[in-house]
């Protein structure tokens, strides 16, 4: 069971790893905007090009990032089914019939774009969540979210809460564990179809669970305080954030793949890539 | 009797963590014993005897345990009939306790076999007393304001409550004052008259040598074999072999031996110790 | 000046039925800069107390604990104190705060506001000294007890502590783990002239300190050297146990042969060879 760990950190060393989380963090949230402006198969085939470079770089086996993916990807199978069923087109022909279902062309498109538009959204935080420890995105929350301070919001105290929640998930779920083996010991059923019998069958578990929950709390506060924690008051860093050259440069990259997608798709400057690319 | 036969175990079984913690384990458990199992962290001793009583279930084609006449790699198992059966403590077993009174939680067993409510409170009032308790002090208070030894013995009344036939105790001992480790061991060994078969997984090798008849030495997921603590712990290559630790009476006889007063080097009774002492010097 | 010194100190805690337990009633105690001392007692003689109590975790009902001249009570000086007084606390899983070995040891230090580099100089220093550099890397969940004590250890040390209390620190784990503890704590005691007071119910951790102190019912019963040895009844009044060689000496005393108070297998061994040697009339 202590295996279990929060996130899914595949540890090998590639530029994607070394890359500053904060980078990481604020060049995710410009892709996902980005996803949203994809609209034609053109933008979408460009974007996933770079996300499979990304990928590749990653050094993190391809498989390994579908597994990540593998229980979107059946969402996203069942969305499709469910879209090409259910367009209707009452301009165009239906190009299959089968007893009250049509299936249209423009259905097969707007289906696979979804999809396609799914996966891009997923695959990129399972890249970042294979590719960063959790502690690396705490502290580029942290960082991130540092200017908030002026106007007193709680940030280190909110990234101490997150990295110590991550480091007690484990130890919770052997306990938990712990427990209910305990009390099917002594013949405890926890199965019950009726959700309220289920909860009362449930306590228990529950019950010893917060119990020691609260003791190991205090126990870490006073840990916490005997090692001279007093808030972010005088606190320094061990591992200080560095922006090196290579996270300015993805981050220009990224932004100018952003640049791109926004061109195709409101054709500034009068542009039309499909008529150049036939030229 | 519990008879394990060619048992394997793998952990997360067909992933990239998959680790196999057992192997093709054979050992027999008759009644009457006081059987100990010792080994390093992370020896199997845990695993192998979650296994008694069906916490963790037997994988496809991984031999097999018989608990008496129960086949425990059947897919139909009376899981009910074998936990009243095998009765389980485990480690730090106070942590399991749960309800407003000492008696409801020691009754939880009972109610879980489908008892009738006397006979809940019958069984209680006797497991309280067995572990050494004064019934009518603390039946009526809450678990959670006892003393931690008091805890401890409520947690295995609520395991004797069950009236099992063998009693797996995985260190009983732990975190326990000296004192209050031979309380425990001497309140093991009341039950035992009532529970006539103990397994006792135990890092504490003065206890395996004082109360065991027979101990398994696990290594690695595999049983190194089965011995008198005698036989173990006089055997120095079995010993070395084992990677075991001696119980300090026996650790003395063999500083002595090194140091050139012979002495029995299998001894692990003090009083013993102290007459093969006196015969050495004396006959100097 | 005493480093660490208890006067007169009391300290109760409300029992669960509207009363009071007395754990500490009176204690006076003075512990000097590196001594090693083991503080025993059995379960509920008020040997936690004393360890919370020490670094103000707890203030005292009465009298008064003060650390380097400063007094736990005074708010103002719990930071220097807490500085200059390092806890290890009983159960490995509940003292870490993060899900990388060194990060956590980092901990202090970074409370401490030093610079970067000297943190990490620390903490480098700090995992060597208690042999788990190899382990910088890792997730703590994934190291055994004796490990995870280690690297507690480590979190205390980076603090650069003048007194290192380790509160039952070996309680919860086996044989092997309680002699990596011992090991490491012996060995810095000596080297960096930390004093470290061990709070334990093992005898053969009690007997590798150079003064003991026994608790009993709240109450220093005994303190002094190894001559404490010598009456076993301190000890078993306690509700301790001897040391077996201590045990079996007693034993062999009784029958007429003398063989002093060896505390280890070897001293043991030694003194009954050497009585043979010498033959017996």
């Amino acid at each position: 069971m202590r295996d279990v760990t929060i996130g899914q950190y595949y540890p090998v060393s590639s530029p994607v790893h070394r890359a500053d989380p904060r980078i990481k963090l604020v060049i995710l949230l410009l892709y996902m905007v980005t996803v949203f402006f994809c609209e034609s198969f053109l933008s979408f085939g460009f974007l996933t090009l770079f996300v499979i470079v990304t990928v590749i770089m990653s050094r993190v086996p391809i498989l390994k990032v579908l597994k990540g993916l593998k229980f979107v990807i059946i969402i996203v199978l069942i969305t499709t089914i469910l879209m090409m069923i259910f367009y209707t087109d009452s301009d165009a022909t239906p190009i299959a019939e089968w007893w009250i279902f049509k299936i249209y062309l423009g259905g097969i498109y707007s289906a696979v774009k979804l999809a396609w538009r799914l996966l891009l959204l997923v695959v990129m935080p399972t890249v970042l969540t294979l590719t960063s420890t959790p502690t690396e995105l705490c502290d580029g929350l942290e960082s991130l979210l540092s200017p908030l301070k002026v106007i007193k919001f709680p940030v280190h105290e909110l990234a101490l809460i997150m990295s110590i929640a991550l480091r007690l998930i484990p130890t919770l779920i052997e306990e938990t564990d712990k427990i209910s083996n305990a009390q099917k010991a002594r013949g405890a059923e926890f199965e019950s179809k009726n959700p309220f019998k289920k909860i009362k069958a449930m306590l228990p578990v529950l019950i010893p669970l917060f119990v020691s929950s609260f003791r190991r709390a205090d126990e870490l506060a006073d840990a916490m305080d005997s090692r001279c924690y007093r808030g972010a008051k005088g606190r320094t860093r061990m591992k200080k954030l560095r922006l090196r050259a290579w996270d300015i440069i993805a981050l220009i990259g990224w932004c100018a793949i952003t640049v791109c997608i926004l061109f195709l798709k409101y054709n500034w400057l009068g542009w039309n890539f499909i008529t150049m690319l036939s030229l | 009797m519990i008879s394990v036969q060619k048992l394997s175990y793998v952990y997360s079984p067909k992933t990239p963590f998959s680790k196999q913690a057992l192997f093709d384990m054979e050992l027999t458990i008759e009644n009457g014993d006081f059987f100990g199992i010792i080994g390093s962290t992370g020896a199997g001793k845990s695993t192998l005897v979650s296994h008694f009583n069906a916490l963790t279930r037997i994988q496809k084609n991984s031999g097999t345990i018989f608990v008496d006449d129960m086949d425990l790699s059947a897919k139909k198992l009376d899981l009910k009939k074998l936990r009243a059966k095998v009765g389980m403590v485990f480690q730090y077993p106070e942590y399991q306790l749960f309800d407003d009174t000492v008696v409801k939680d020691v009754m939880f067993g009972p109610r879980n076999l489908g008892l009738p409510p006397d006979e809940q409170k019958a069984r209680a009032k006797e497991a309280i007393e067995l572990v050494g308790l004064d019934y009518d002090a603390i039946a009526e208070r809450s678990p959670f304001e006892l003393s931690g030894g008091q805890k401890r013995r409520v947690a295995l009344a609520g395991v004797i409550a069950m009236r099992p036939e063998i009693l797996v105790l995985d260190e009983p001992t732990a975190g326990i004052d000296p004192v209050g480790k031979r309380d425990i061991m001497r309140l093991v060994q009341d039950i035992k008259k009532v529970c006539p078969t103990v397994v006792m997984i135990s890092h504490n090798m003065d206890e395996i040598a004082t109360y065991c008849n027979k101990i398994a030495v696990l290594d690695h997921g595999r049983v190194k074999g089965v011995f008198t603590p005698r036989e173990l712990f006089g055997s120095r290559e079995l010993i070395e072999q084992c990677g075991v630790e001696l119980p300090l009476v026996t650790e003395l006889a063999v500083k002595l031996n090194e140091a050139g007063v012979a002495v029995d080097g299998s001894i692990i009774d003090e009083d013993e110790l102290v007459s093969a002492i006196l015969g050495a010097v004396e006959n100097a | 000046m005493p480093f660490l010194h208890f006067e007169n100190v009391d300290y109760s805690y409300p029992s669960g039925e509207g009363d009071y337990i007395r754990a500490l009633i009176g204690v006076d105690l003075e512990v000097e800069r590196g001594e090693f001392v083991a503080l025993v007692g059995c379960n509920g003689s008020g040997k936690s107390t004393f360890a919370r109590l020490s670094d103000g975790l707890l203030l005292p009902d009465g009298g008064k604990v003060t650390v380097d001249g400063m007094s736990t009570a005074d708010k103002g000086s719990l930071y220097d104190i807490r500085r200059k007084i390092g806890v290890v606390f009983q159960n490995p899983d509940n003292q870490n705060v993060t899900t990388i070995v060194e990060d956590d040891v980092a901990f202090g230090p970074e409370n401490l506001g030093l610079p970067p580099a000297e943190i990490r100089e620390r903490v480098d220093w700090a995992l060597n000294a208690v042999g788990m550099s190899e382990y910088a890397g890792s997730n703590p969940a994934r190291l055994s007890g004796g490990q995870k004590q280690r690297v507690a250890i480590a979190g205390v040390l980076a603090l650069k502590p003048e007194l290192m209390i380790l509160d039952e620190a070996t309680g919860m784990l086996d044989p092997e783990g309680r002699r990596e503890v011992l090991d490491v704590v012996t060995r810095l005691n000596r080297e960096t002239g930390m004093a470290v007071i061990m709070i334990t119910h093992f005898m053969e951790e009690a007997a590798a300190a150079d003064r003991i102190v026994i608790l009993r019912h709240g109450k220093t019963v005994a303190d002094g050297g190894r001559e404490l040895f010598m009456t076993p009844e301190v000890f078993t009044d306690a509700g301790l146990d001897l040391p077996v060689t201590v045990r079996i000496a007693g034993k062999l005393a009784a029958a007429g042969v003398d063989i002093g108070t060896p505390l280890s297998a070897d001293e043991f061994a030694a003194a009954v060879a050497a009585l043979k040697r010498g033959g017996k009339p």
